[in-house]
């Protein structure tokens, strides 16, 4: 009786160990990551297509469960540099690579260079390898796998040019042709241009063409800025030219769109997020506009800026978990997807080449505009830029233009301001 | 005894002051230490003395800021109050239907989300073709670009703050009104006194704890704006304040240095300045009350 009751124990004791250990293996399955990505990538098709993914990923990796958040700009960075210290990051998440640094001083970014060398070599082959260089401020640190990105492009207003008596089969193909057809604009009623001088993003678009990534951009290593005064010069000059043509709206204003839509302005320098807004008032309202090019001095040069949003992988736990997810994501056939449903170019260069992708008209110029287009803020992922940089720019750009300062003046003071900026 | 009388007391109270300590005491201890830190918020702080005050204070963007501050605050706070005293004037000669309708029209600006009040001053202000500018066009003025021209920035701020700020101030001085006996305004009337010897000798009088309350919490928000101006200008932590820094406010360079820069000591330094300059504020006019016996 008693030896019955002691193997009655004892197998109820094995039965609850067993229990005990099957809970466990269970536990350690479960993991949910979370995913943060911006507030438009989760909302719509492109909310849809993002839960496809993490379908298709969790059927692989059965027990994960991934937590998608869409988070406005400024929210992410919040979120990200405050998760950081307080211990509690999402796992994977996008943001812009021009903060990156910050990212990086906080520690939110694990180094995943030993994680992406690990992927086989035909994955690593897919990506655009400068996009993928702008996440490496060393050649053995990988702080990002490059997402979507763009090339600013110059959308026209068809019926404004032709109203100004411009030949719009042609684009204009130097600085001087689109001058002279900004002014043609403004002589017969309409605005030409948005005030390019009150964002720094649309400063650095018309820098671009005149000068590239080699002056523009920080040198960290002496805490300088790489701006070339003779071509900031040349710029400031533009700016004033521009300034009795342009609108008094930047280009990121709702109201520039509206001039836009509404036939008032002709031109609109900015990323391709905005052609969705102009395809449906094409549709809508009969919009005529195009997208083309943003020409430089010289014919064959291009303006315009180029940027990527990023993946981040948070050090942690389940880092390996998230950088397999962030792998998934960026991988050649989601990336194709991805453009297709968006329209949008993306670091993917296998995907970007993919005949039904590359015939997308918004995405063949956008490969071509990023080809020619100027880093917004490079090198990334290196030093925290100063609040104080991209205000004195906007700062000594809109004074020259109001003609507070001669161009010579603004450029000299600008440069002046911007090393002692990075000094401090 | 006297903890044992007092016990039921403490108890009630200590879900408050507990509260009040993990929320308000501790991140201002806190930020009073981080103050002389050089600190990422991840990395180990390090001490580097009075140095990210003199960083502060020896700023561009500090002076900047503090003469937007004190200019906006010079205008926003007594306009504000001038307005509202006028809606909640308006109001009470009301009754009914109409109060009810005028008080809620007036006070739906309040309850307005800021972003949502932002993109509707946006689109008034749009120039060319915006609202304001329409109205402008009517009497054949040029368009006006409230939002980028310097001149006319920190106006069209304090205009939005006023259309925010009426609708709360008013409804305060509309209770505060409802309080005054109208008995006094009978002899008043008795003695020969018109409507403004009454609002200046009666109603304004009898108003003072009230009007000294929207004083002080008027001169307390304004101290702190940051979300209109922010919204306004469409900033972002690595661009903000506007055309020049036009609508550059101490919160925002405080907001900027710590999540566009990274540097948590510099804008905890930056914090504990304003909340000085705020407890200052607040100390004089409570002085003032004391002085004036609205107590």
């Amino acid at each position: 009786m008693r030896t019955l009751s002691k193997l009655r124990f004892g197998v109820a004791g094995l039965a609850a160990l067993l229990a005990v250990g099957a809970a466990g293996t269970a536990a350690a399955e479960d993991v949910t990551l979370e995913y943060w990505v911006y507030s438009d990538f989760a909302q719509g098709d492109a909310l849809a297509l993002q839960q496809e993914f993490i379908k298709e990923f969790t059927a692989k990796h059965p027990g994960v469960k991934i937590n998608i958040v869409g988070k406005g700009d400024d929210d992410l960075t919040a979120g990200q540099v405050a998760g950081a210290a307080s211990g509690n990051l999402p796992d994977v998440f996008m943001n812009a690579q021009s903060v990156g640094a910050q990212l990086v001083e906080v520690a939110a970014l694990d180094n995943i260079y030993s994680k992406w060398m690990a992927m086989p070599e035909e994955f690593r082959a897919q990506f655009d390898q400068s996009a993928l260089k702008s996440c490496m401020p060393k050649p053995d640190e990988l702080y990002c796998l490059p997402y979507t990105g763009f090339g600013s492009l110059l959308f026209r207003n068809l019926t404004v040019l032709q109203k100004a008596g411009i030949d719009t089969s042609k684009p204009p193909a130097t600085w001087g042709e689109w001058l002279a057809q900004m002014k043609k604009v403004k002589e017969a009623g309409m605005f030409a241009i948005p005030d390019e001088t009150l964002v720094f993003n649309s400063i650095a678009e018309i820098y671009a063409t005149s000068g590239g990534t080699d002056s523009w951009g920080f040198d960290w290593a002496n805490h300088k800025t790489r701006i070339d005064p003779a071509t900031m010069t040349k710029v400031l000059q533009k700016f004033v030219d521009m300034a009795p043509l342009n609108s008094g709206t930047s280009r990121n204003d709702q109201a520039t769109k509206d001039l836009f839509i509404s036939n008032q302005l002709a031109f609109h320098t900015v990323g391709p997020w905005v052609n969705p807004t102009y395809e449906e008032a094409a549709k809508t309202s009969g919009l005529k506009y195009d997208f083309v090019l943003i020409p430089g001095d010289e014919s064959g040069k291009t303006g315009g800026i180029r940027s990527y949003e990023m993946v981040g992988v948070a050090p942690g736990p389940h880092a390996d978990l998230a950088f397999e997810f962030a792998a998934y994501i960026t991988e050649k056939a989601q990336m194709a997807r991805w453009a297709k449903l968006l329209s949008r170019y993306n670091a993917n260069a296998a995907a970007m080449a993919e005949p039904d992708v590359a015939a997308l008209p918004l995405i063949k110029v956008s490969v071509d505009a990023a080809h020619g287009a100027m880093d917004v803020a490079a090198p990334y992922f290196v030093d925290s830029v100063p609040s104080c940089y991209n205000s004195t720019v906007i700062d000594m750009a809109s004074a020259t233009a109001d003609g507070s300062k001669t161009p010579e003046q603004g450029a000299e003071e600008m440069i002046s301001q911007l090393n002692d900026c990075l000094a401090k | 005894m006297s903890l044992r009388r007092y016990l039921p007391h403490y108890v009630m109270i200590a879900p408050f002051m507990i509260l009040f300590a993990v929320f308000f005491l501790y991140p201002i201890v806190s930020g009073l230490y981080y103050s002389f830190h050089a600190w990422n918020g991840v990395k180990p702080p390090e001490y580097v003395g009075l140095a990210n005050y003199q960083k502060i204070l020896l700023s561009r963007e500090f002076s900047t800021a503090m003469r937007n501050l004190l200019t906006y605050v010079a205008i926003t706070v007594p306009l504000g109050i001038l307005v509202a005293l006028g809606l909640a004037l308006l109001v009470d000669s009301f009754t009914g239907r109409w109060a009810n309708f005028f008080r809620n029209a007036y006070f739906m600006p309040v309850v307005l989300p800021a972003f949502l009040a932002a993109t509707i001053w946006r689109w008034i202000y749009a120039p060319n073709f915006g609202l304001l500018n329409m109205m402008l066009g009517w009497f054949g003025a040029p368009s006006v670009n409230f939002l980028n021209d310097t001149g006319t920035m920190l106006y069209a701020l304090i205009a939005v703050d006023v259309w925010v700020s009426a609708g709360f101030n008013m409804v305060i001085i509309l209770a505060g009104l409802k309080n005054i006996p109208v008995e006094l305004y009978e002899a008043a009337r008795l003695d020969g006194a018109n409507k403004w010897q009454q609002i200046v000798h009666i109603t304004i009088p009898m108003l003072g704890p009230v009007l000294f309350f929207v004083v002080t919490y008027g001169l307390i928000s304004a101290m702190q704006v940051f979300d209109k101006p922010w919204l306004l200008t469409g900033s972002s932590f690595t661009s903000y304040g506007g055309r020049r820094n036009a609508l550059l406010f101490p919160v925002m360079d405080m907001m900027g240095r710590a999540f566009g820069s990274v540097r948590f000591g510099e804008a905890a330094a930056y914090g504990f300045l304003l909340t000085v300059a705020i407890v200052v504020l607040t100390a004089v006019m409570f002085g003032l009350r004391r002085w004036r016996g609205w107590a």
